[in-house]
């Protein structure tokens, strides 16, 4: 992407006005987007993102830059920027890059992007027909197909100099049944870090026939009453609740400044003691996974909680200065032109020893989530929402009739102590999270959990 | 290569591969930030991005592919990418370029210049102080936020349209951290325009303003509330419902409001407009994403659905002109519809009238979780909110933890009054407003 010379160069110039630490980050991304609606194709959106983001650290200050351009003008005019805001002058000694292979554990069977489009809506258009079919309420069906093909280099004035490739895929279909005067919807998104080897995994008529499935299960479904009241949520993208309500609140990016519910709680008893939670960017072919994290640190695998006690928190390099911690390899960035901070990874709620059957069995009157849409939360405060896509009322520790609209609210240090079981049987889902540095891939993750007490948005 | 000469580039090639019909549409920003912390300059960031998108007509179908990396090689990839995707497209639906013979609105010579580094960080590092000073009880990790930029659209097509647009703006905004007994409070507020034109003390006092007075909040009972909301949350609310006003989507059958126009589908006092030039809008844009010259329209006027937001194929297709809203969510997105200054009309009253009128109830000033709490598609919503009880018309405690359903074709028909406090936050195309609006047996779950 760059020549060595030429990141030797841009990181001289970086450091040229007393900085103490350089870092050049280049991009070279393919993305496709293909989406289908009506089992037609409708719209292909096929693009190259290019460029290169220049940060320099002085103690805990950080200047950034970014420029759409691998050019040698424009890579050494953006680390110019970025220097002269600094305003000062320095010796900067010889620069020596050791390039370093961290090794590959994401292994990619079909690169996508040299694949004509045919292959890719072929799986999609399938898909879109059976959702069609499932159902004279189905209304309207749109299909999606997404590959990214994402190539990164780091090189940093301490030396390193390290290169990832990102190939990931993902599969939308979402189904709107209809009434007439009434619309519900349902949807399905499973991705992987994989290339379209990702098509084995699932049988495309499946996958429209369970979007399908639960926009005609919430056509017929009524309202919840609003209440606070016990929740049992669903393994897979039920793990949205730890992502929203603790996750984002572990990260080094509103730790550090002291925006976070669980600032100084290291070694605390901040959860439930059923709950251990981690967060691994390790997992081969995971959706979150990453090789290298965005500053060129190896990915791990954490323990956020260890049985309610606090061990780490999620931490990048200049977070790691204000905090005085070392780097978990969490720094990500949407792409060169957002500033890379702290971020999620696969994340999730480990297995536990509740057998599912007696979580239902110990809800009187409550609610079952099975499949929850996205969710918010601010960090600093804790208060957070998600939705739920599909949910029933449990009632004598029998799952019963469907309910649409609930949403669930509450504070995260107070809902990470309400989840009183926690199941064996752990799935993880796919999502994208949005925060200061983009939009970026995660996974959330959790076997079928209870939350004691939550508020239940409803009508 | 530049973007002029990448520009010459594309035409050749596309003359070359004998593609007649075709549209480069080029964006570009600079922009330089600044973040604060503890009364210092935390983060400092100089950021210039631009990009290409090419869309071309092959056998009566569109296909797009767009770039970064300005290069020859890449100008013959582009049109290439771009023919194969064209190949690909099954929708059947209209396929246009536009032509020339729109008038286009002059937007005013910009004269204010642009602010250097120093100065920026001057605003920023006095707004953080404004903060400190607002209240005592504000605490570090209180942080502000300045950004200030420049913005150029340009658009070209083998109809001869040769089009510019170019923009400045500046932004400020403070969130403030208070904590206090064990909560952790915070607040925010940020305001746009010209950067001489920005007072820092007013956002870093509203900033406060907005933390501190949640101190103290607690839920109340689940049930059926009278609500005013604030032209904020209300703005909130209608920017993530803009989609059922496009043809595209009604079209599609992803809108509810497919076939309604000319229909009653709000209160007598609904007026909801679309102004790409709107006059405090920093980001006004004369012709859309597909050089359709932008206007004023009224949407819903009255309670009745006026017209639907179009762009070039979803007129064809029903029939009408387009409304000059083509919109591309980013320079590398396909064309498709939405408002750029969208707004409800101002009607009568201040807030305090509006709580008056209400009696008792809950006023709202903020709603979270819109992107999964509400659907278009559906029209309902829940979403988590915060703002404070009030009775007899007056402010009696801060409300958090609760949440706020309904559906929002069925608010339309209920809002029983509109204020005049039109408040802006920013939205995809621009920014949506709103003022305080009342409304009547909403659902509040809480304790």
């Amino acid at each position: 992407m760059l020549s060595q010379e030429l990141i030797r160069e841009a990181l001289f110039r970086a450091l040229s006005t007393g900085a103490d630490y350089a870092e050049v980050f280049a991009e070279h991304t393919c993305q496709k987007n293909i989406s289908l609606v009506s089992a037609k194709v409708d719209k292909i959106a096929d693009s190259v993102i290019s460029g290169v983001g220049i940060r320099i650290f002085k103690g805990t200050r950080c200047v950034s830059g970014s420029a759409s351009s691998l050019d040698r003008s424009a890579v050494l005019d953006c680390a110019a920027k970025v220097a002269d805001a600094l305003q000062g002058s320095a010796e900067v000694g010889d620069i020596v890059l050791r390039e370093r292979i961290f090794g590959d554990i994401h292994p990619i069977k079909i690169v996508p992007t040299g694949v004509e489009n045919s292959c890719k809506i072929d799986y999609i258009r399938e898909a879109c027909l059976a959702a069609k079919d499932y159902s004279k309420e189905i209304s309207q069906v749109t299909g999606n197909f997404l590959e990214v093909d994402h190539r990164i280099l780091i090189a940093t004035s301490e030396g390193l100099l390290a290169q990832d490739r990102q190939i990931r895929t993902r599969v939308t279909v979402s189904s709107i049944a209809s009434d007439g005067s009434e619309n519900q919807t349902g949807s399905v998104g499973p991705g992987a870090r994989k290339g379209l080897e990702l098509f084995d995994d699932f049988d495309p008529k499946e996958l429209g026939r369970k979007a399908s499935k639960q926009a005609v299960t919430m056509l017929h479904a009524g309202y919840i009453n609003a209440g606070v009241m016990p929740v049992a949520i669903e393994n897979g993208f039920g793990g949205v609740i730890f992502h929203e309500a603790c996750g984002h609140s572990l990260e080094a990016s509103g730790v550090a400044l002291g925006q976070s519910q669980f600032c100084g709680k290291l070694g605390q008893q901040i959860a439930n003691p059923k709950v251990t939670a981690i967060d691994d960017g390790t997992i081969p072919n995971g959706w979150g996974s990453v090789n290298i994290d965005d500053e060129g640190t190896p990915a791990q695998k954490k323990i956020l909680i260890d049985k309610g006690i606090l061990k780490t928190y999620m931490v990048d390099k200049l977070n790691g200065r204000r905090m005085g911690m070392e780097s978990t390899g969490s720094s990500r960035r949407q792409s060169y032109a957002y500033a890379p901070t702290s971020r999620m990874t696969n994340t999730y709620i480990a297995a536990g020893e509740d057998r599912d059957e007696d979580i239902i069995a110990s809800i009187e009157y409550g609610l079952y989530a099975k499949e929850m849409g996205g969710g918010s939360v601010n960090p600093a405060t804790g208060q957070f929402n998600f939705s739920v896509r599909e949910g029933y009322l449990i009632r004598n520790g029998k799952i019963c009739e469907p309910v649409r609209g609930a949403s669930l609210v509450g504070k995260g240090s107070d809902v990470i102590m309400n989840i009183d079981m926690v199941g064996k049987n752990v799935a993880r889902a796919q999502g994208m999270c949005g925060a200061s540095s983009g939009s970026i891939p995660t996974d959330v993750g959790q076997p079928l959990i209870r939350v004691a007490s939550i508020t239940v948005g409803g009508r | 290569m530049t973007y002029k000469e990448f520009k010459e580039a594309v035409i050749s090639v596309s003359e070359r591969m004998q593609v007649t019909d075709y549209e480069l549409y080029y964006a570009e920003s600079e922009s330089t930030s600044v973040a604060t912390y503890k009364q210092e300059i935390s983060e400092y960031g100089t950021d210039s991005s631009m990009g290409v998108c090419y869309r071309c007509i092959r056998d009566g179908r569109t296909g797009y592919a767009s770039t970064e990396n300005l290069t020859a090689w890449e100008a013959e990839n582009l049109v290439c990418r771009a023919l194969e995707n064209a190949g690909s497209i099954e929708n059947g639906e209209p396929s246009l370029l536009h032509k020339k013979g729109d008038v286009y609105a002059t937007l005013p010579e910009e004269k204010a210049k642009t602010p250097t580094g120093a100065e920026i960080v001057d605003a920023a590092l006095e707004l953080q102080k404004e903060m400190y000073a607002a209240d005592s009880r504000v605490a570090d990790g209180t942080q502000s936020y300045v950004i200030c930029g420049k913005e150029r659209y340009a658009l070209y097509n083998s109809n001869g349209l040769d089009l510019e647009d170019k923009a400045s703006y500046t932004c400020g905004m403070g969130v403030a951290l208070i904590p206090e007994a064990d909560e952790m409070y915070t607040g925010s507020a940020d305001k746009d325009g010209s950067f001489e034109s920005i007072s820092w003390k007013e956002i870093a006092e509203k900033a406060v303003e907005d933390g501190v007075s949640g101190i103290g909040a607690v839920s109340v009972p689940s049930g059926k509330y009278t609500i005013v909301f604030t032209g904020h949350a209300f703005a909130q609310l209608l920017t993530t419902y803009d989609s059922v006003f496009s043809a595209e989507a009604a079209q599609k059958g992803m809108s509810l409001l497919a076939g309604k126009e000319g229909e009653k589908i709000a209160a007598d006092i609904v007026t909801v407009i679309d102004d790409p030039l709107y006059k405090d809008s920093p980001v006004k844009r004369t012709f859309d994403g597909e050089g359709v010259a932008t206007y004023k329209k009224n949407v819903i006027e009255g309670g009745t659905l006026k017209t639907l937001l179009h762009n070039l194929s979803t007129a064809a297709k029903a029939g009408v002109k387009s409304t000059g809203n083509g919109q591309k969510a980013s320079y590398a997105s396909n064309v498709g519809v939405g408002p750029f200054t969208f707004y409800l009309q101002p009607v009568e009253g201040t807030r305090e009238e509006l709580l008056t009128a209400a009696d008792n109830g809950v006023c709202i000033k903020e709603v979270s979780g819109l992107h999964a709490g509400a659907n278009p598609i559906t029209g309902d919503f829940s979403l988590l909110a915060e703002g404070f009880r009030f009775e007899k018309g007056k402010k009696v405690k801060p409300v958090k933890n609760i949440t706020v359903s309904g559906n929002f074709f069925e608010v339309l028909k209920q809002i029983e009054k509109v204020g005049t406090d039109l408040e802006f936050i920013r939205a995809v195309g621009g920014k949506c407003g709103s003022p305080s609006v009342l409304l009547r047996n909403m659902t509040i779950a809480g304790e």
